[in-house]
Order: structure tokens, then sequence, then C-alpha cells
């Protein structure tokens, strides 16, 4: 993947730097909104990490501009600001995600590799079938098959897998289930998302010698591709 | 000094004002009364005068100058008490009959003179006299002793100096004493707040109990600062509970840090442990200005009409599982969609923190039971579990921030949930309040919910209070 961070702060920029450094991305950086927005507009870039408050030409209008001569790279927001109508804002002027600065890094790279997997897919018609590995989930007729054999879930269950199968192979965490299939967006309190999560691993893993769905530590879930 | 200071109140000003105002009065005043009583006796002393003239001339006219000369000798000899003066003269002055010996200087006929008449042996009268022409060459005289009207009106003009000055000397002094009082008091006040500013914010504006606009000034200014002195208590206690909660934390992530630095090899599972130590006072500091900003009314603008019913279903699927995995029986009870005016996410995180509390606290076996229902114009939502509950002298208690019951230490938390929940209640215009469950403890939300007036839900207002039965705070 091939990054742009536009950022102010020197420290968090290393921090994200080497973290997708080491993440095997190719990481360009900027330090003001000017420099970046000159970047993002003559590279390519799979997308841009931009901080909300920057010198010269803030975080927002950046990616107004951006959007404005019709460049679609994804943006992830960063931002000390952290209520609904700051995200609601930055979504509004064209981010595709919101982070809350302090973050984990694990959580930026989460939502980075889906801003990505979105963007990659979106281009084709929205498939009504998702699978992983030998689980399939048939969107048309709300049901799901491991190994050919019917698995029953309940709604939110079935909501919950759904967001896995479309992130399958990468990590979310737990605030990215809470906003992707609950659609709040506040911090998930300790372990409600964790009891869910076991409740449908215990029925799409139960009685397969291959465990699809595994707990990332300190961090969130993996539904192996 | 004092002096200077005293000329610049406006209380003084006004004083100054209201006694020219009282001055202006008591004149008019004494002139009323001057002309009814005084005057009345001029105006008749006066008619008499004319009188006489008029019946003095018509003689004249009968009986030419010397039968008016015997009247006039026939009335001064009638007239015992000698209160009258007559005087009938030729061209040049004089007297050809009558008891004036003279004719007064610059008397001129048609007009009224008063002059002194000597008596002999030095006394005087004063005497008030008319002068007419009565024929070619002759002058007449007509006068009465005035010696009364002067007495009295002597009396009078003392009278009127004696009250003018007594009036104004009182409406001075009370001018002066209203405009010291009112200094006084306003003294008070400004000494109270130097006192405030030095830094001693107990003290309080002395209060009269009479009632009167200062005593509202200064009870506001008391009201006024026992909230600075509630918020600044307040702020003291987060400040405290702040440098208490976090310092343990940070404290030891730091020798574990040190301990981590001093050995060779530091193990992945340790350097997690300090993220995820890091990660809890992150949460508490981000639950903290959540709830400083939440107070801050910063939300208000995206207040929007929401379904309260949604809300509640959500939050009770997003725990029945947590609740099952425990053994707990989750009951959701919502009938009928409520709607009110506020903030969803804020609405959905104070359910969160309640719900997070009723399953943490609630032993296996227990029962939570989340209800949503409205009567007449307030929607209430309640949860009640089966857990310990909280003791009735702690219930004010927990709703402050950093507030952990001994029993609640040993799980984790940060003591922010219910404070939380208090500032999105109270943003929302509602009252929180923790009753007995027996056993457990029963939180309750009640904020206002919006007005509709369609047919289904006149009807399922009442349907809604007959079913849930459960016993209120």
């Amino acid at each position: 993947m091939r990054i742009l961070v536009i950022e102010d702060d020197r420290d968090v920029a290393s921090f994200i730097r080497n973290g997708l450094a080491q993440a095997g991305c190719n990481v360009d950086h900027a330090d003001n909104g000017k420099d970046g927005l000159f970047l993002a507009t003559t590279e390519a870039y799979d997308a841009l990490v931009v901080d909300r408050m920057l010198p010269g030409v803030d975080g927002l209008t950046l990616i107004r501009t951006l959007r404005a001569s019709k460049n679609t790279t994804p943006v992830l927001i960063l931002s000390a600001l952290g209520e609904v109508d700051d995200r609601v804002k930055g979504l509004k002027a064209g981010g595709d995600d919101y982070l809350v600065k302090p973050f984990a890094f694990s959580e930026l790279l989460a939502r980075l590799e889906a801003l990505e997997r979105r963007t990659k897919s979106g281009s084709d018609a929205p498939p009504t079938v998702l699978r992983a590995a030998d689980l399939e989930m048939d969107l048309l007729r709300r049901e799901v098959r491991r190994n050919g054999e019917a698995i029953d879930l309940q709604p939110r269950e079935f909501q919950l897998l759904e967001f896995l199968l479309r992130h399958a192979g990468q990590v979310v965490t737990r605030t990215m289930l809470l906003e992707g299939v609950w659609d709040y967006h506040f911090d998930p309190q300790t372990n409600v998302i964790d009891v869910h999560i076991s409740r449908l691993r215990s029925k799409i893993d139960r009685g397969f010698e291959r465990p699809l769905l595994h707990t990332v530590r300190g961090v969130g879930y993996r539904l192996d591709g | 000094m004092r002096l200077r200071t005293l000329l610049h109140t406006s209380v003084l000003q006004l004083t100054l004002v209201y006694v020219a105002l009282f001055g202006v009065s008591v004149l008019a005043l004494f002139y009323l009364i001057y002309w009814s009583t005084l005057g009345y006796l001029e105006r008749q002393t006066n008619e008499t005068i004319e009188v006489e003239i008029r019946g003095l001339l018509e003689q004249y006219e009968r009986r030419g100058a010397s039968g008016l000369a015997d009247v006039i000798a026939e009335r001064v000899r009638r007239d015992d008490e000698n209160r009258s003066v007559y005087l009938l003269a030729d061209a040049i002055g004089r007297p050809l009959a009558g008891n004036l010996t003279y004719l007064p200087p610059d008397l001129l006929t048609g007009q009224w003179l008063d002059f002194v008449k000597p008596d002999g042996g030095g006394a005087s009268t004063p005497v008030r006299a008319g002068l007419i022409r009565v024929g070619p060459g002759l002058r007449l005289l007509v006068g009465r002793d005035i010696r009364e009207l002067a007495q009295i009106r002597q009396l009078f003009a003392r009278a009127s100096i004696y009250g003018l000055t007594l009036t104004m000397a009182l409406a001075i002094a009370g001018g002066v004493l209203m405009a010291f009082s009112a200094r006084r008091r306003l003294a008070d006040l400004n000494k109270t707040t130097r006192q405030i500013i030095a830094g001693d914010l107990s003290r309080r504006a002395p209060l009269r109990g009479s009632g009167d606009e200062h005593d509202e000034l200064a009870g506001n200014i008391n009201a006024m600062l026992d909230q600075i002195q509630r918020l600044l208590e307040g702020m003291r206690h987060v400040g405290d509970s702040v440098a208490h909660d976090l310092r343990g934390p940070l404290t030891r992530l730091r020798n574990r840090l040190e301990t981590l630095a001093a050995a060779d090899q530091p193990r992945r599972e340790d350097l997690l442990e300090c993220v995820e130590q890091v990660q809890h006072v992150l949460d508490t500091f981000n639950a903290l200005l959540r709830i400083a900003r939440v107070e801050s009314g910063a939300h208000r603008s995206a207040f929007a009409a929401l379904d309260l019913e949604r809300i509640v279903r959500d939050v009770c699927e997003l725990y029945q599982a947590a609740a099952d995995e425990r053994q707990i029986e989750l009951v959701c009870s919502v009938r009928a969609p409520v709607e009110v005016f506020g903030d969803r996410e804020l609405l959905a995180q104070a359910l969160t923190n309640l719900l997070d509390n009723a399953v943490k606290y609630t032993p296996t076996g227990g029962r939570i039971v989340v209800t949503l229902e409205r009567t007449e114009d307030v929607a209430r939502i309640r949860v009640a579990d089966s857990g310990p509950g909280v003791p009735a002298a702690d219930r004010d208690r927990v709703l402050q921030r950093f507030t952990r019951l001994d029993q609640a230490r040993s799980q984790p938390g940060n003591g922010l949930g219910l404070a939380l929940v208090n500032a999105v209640t109270t943003q929302h215009h509602g009252r929180l309040s923790l009753a007995d469950n027996s056993p457990g403890l029963a939180v309750t939300i009640e904020i206002p919910a919006l007005v509709r007036s369609t047919p289904q839900r006149v009807l399922a207002a009442p349907l809604t209070r007959v079913a849930s039965g459960a016993p209120r705070p």
C-alpha cells in the first residue's frame, strides 16, 4: 500500500510512518497542508492519513479541495476532536473514516486496510455472496453455510458476520464493530462486543477443525480470508 | 475625601433633586394658604374701603362738598375704635375734613396704599387706604386700620420661614441619611466582594431581612457565590480525584517500564500490559473530557427528535449476550415508541453505562429489568438489577466523578460511568434517581417526552402505565 501521511506533529508522524513501514507500506509524509495537497494531487496513493489541524491549509479544506478536483483517494481523518458532530463534519467534508487521537496504531492500520479494501471492491457490482474459506454468506437469501452445512444466526449475528466477511483477512477493532454493526460511535464498554463475538464463534467454528474467527490480542478480531 | 465620594454618589444627587422638589411644593402650599386666609382678610378690608368710598361719593353728589365734610365728621365721631381713617383734601392737599392731618405723599388715585399713621405719643398705626378724586380740586382718602392684618401677616411670615427651614433641614438630613445608608449597604457589598477577590470565598453579603431591593441584590449575589463555590469545590474534587486516580496507574506503569528498561530482553507480554495500562489512563481521560464536554452543553446544537424505544432495544440487545453469558436474565420491557428531544449517541452511551453496571454487579442467576415507559409528558427509562444495590447514604455520592464504592473496587472501571449518565440526563433537562430495588439498585432516568397528539399514542400512554406496575422511587 502506498500511503501519504499529512501530519504536523513530528512524534505522531514518525509513529505512524514507522508503524506503516513495518506493516509493509510505502509511506510519504508532509508536515503541512500545502505540501500535503501538492503531493496528494500529483502522486497516486492508496490512502491518505490527514490530520485535521494543519498549518497552511487545514485538513478539512484539503479534503474538500481534493474531492472538488475529482480525487477519490480514501481519506482517514485524524483528530483530537472526538465528538459526534466533529466526526460528522469530517465525513461531510469528504473523509472516509475518522480516528480520534490518541489512537492505537493497530486501530489505524485496521481502518486503513478497510478503507483500501472498500475502494478496491467498490468498482464491481455489490456482491450477493460473501465467502471466507469454506464459509459462505448469501446476502439475498439471508443464509449462512459452512462446508455446505446451514448455520442458524440471529439478525445481529448475521450483521456481525457480514461485517467480518467484508473485512475478511483484516483486523477489525471493537470500535469498528460498534460503529459498523450497531452504528454507535462511543468506546464500547469492557467486554460487550467480545461476548457477541464468542457467541458467533461458537456457531461458525464449533465442530470444525480449522477456526476462522481469531482474537487479535489488545486490538480486535480477524476472520481468516 | 469622604465628602467628595459622598457628592459623587447618585443617591445624594437624587436626594438633592428631591429636596428641591420638596421645597418648591412647600412654597406653593404656603402661598395657597396665604392666598386663602390673609389674602381673604386683605380683600375684605379693600372691599370695606371701596364700599365706604362709594357711600361717601353718593353723599357728595347729593349734598356737595360741605355735606360730604359733615358726613365725614359724623363718621369720625362715631368711630369709637378709631379703626377708620378719613381725609377730604383740596387741590394742594390741605385737609378740609377727617381724622388725618396730612395727605400721604406719593399717593395716586385708584391704587391701594399702605402707610403708617402717627397717632401721637410715639405710637403709630398701619393703615390701608384708597384715594379718589371727588370733584374739582377735591380728593377723598378713605382708609382702615390694618394692624391686625399686619400682625397676622408677620406671624405667617415667621411661621413660613420656620416651617420652610425645618422642612428643608429635615429633607436634607433625610437625604444625607439615605445617601449614607445606601452607601453603607453598597460599601458592605463592596467589602464582601473585595474579601472574595482577595481569596476568601466563604464570605457572604450581609442580609437585613427587610426584603427590599438591596436585600434582593445581596441575596442574589450570595446565591451566585454559593454556585461558584459549589463549582469550585466540584473542580477541586475532580482535580484531586484525577491526581489520585491517575497517579496510581501512572506510577505502576513507570515502575514496570523501569523494570523492563533494566531487563536485557523485555517480554512482549509485559510491554503489551504497559500499553493496556496507558490505555486505561487514556480511557479515563477521555471519559472525563466527555463528561466535561457534555456538561458544557456543546451537544445541544445536535439535539433532534428521536425515538427512545430504538435506543433502549439496541442497548438491551448489545448487552443480551453479556447477560446470557453470566446467566443473568435481562428483560427489556418496551411497549411503545417514546419520542424525546435529545442526542442519540449520548442517550445510548448513558444507557450503556447503566447496563454495564447492572451486568457487572448482578450476581449469576440474577435479573435485570429495563423498562421504557411514558407517563403524561415524561419519558422514563428504568434499569433495575438484583445486585447488591447502593446504600441510601451513598446514592448522591456515586453520581460524582471517581466515586467507587468499596464493593466496586474489585471490578474494572473508572468511577465515571454514573457521572456521565448524570451529565447526560441533566443536559436533557431530566432527572436521575437511584432507588432500592430490594434487592438491588433501580436507576431511573426521566426526561421530558415530546408531545404528539396522534390517537395511537394517546391510547398507548395509559396502557404502558397500567402494564408497568413496578414500584418506583
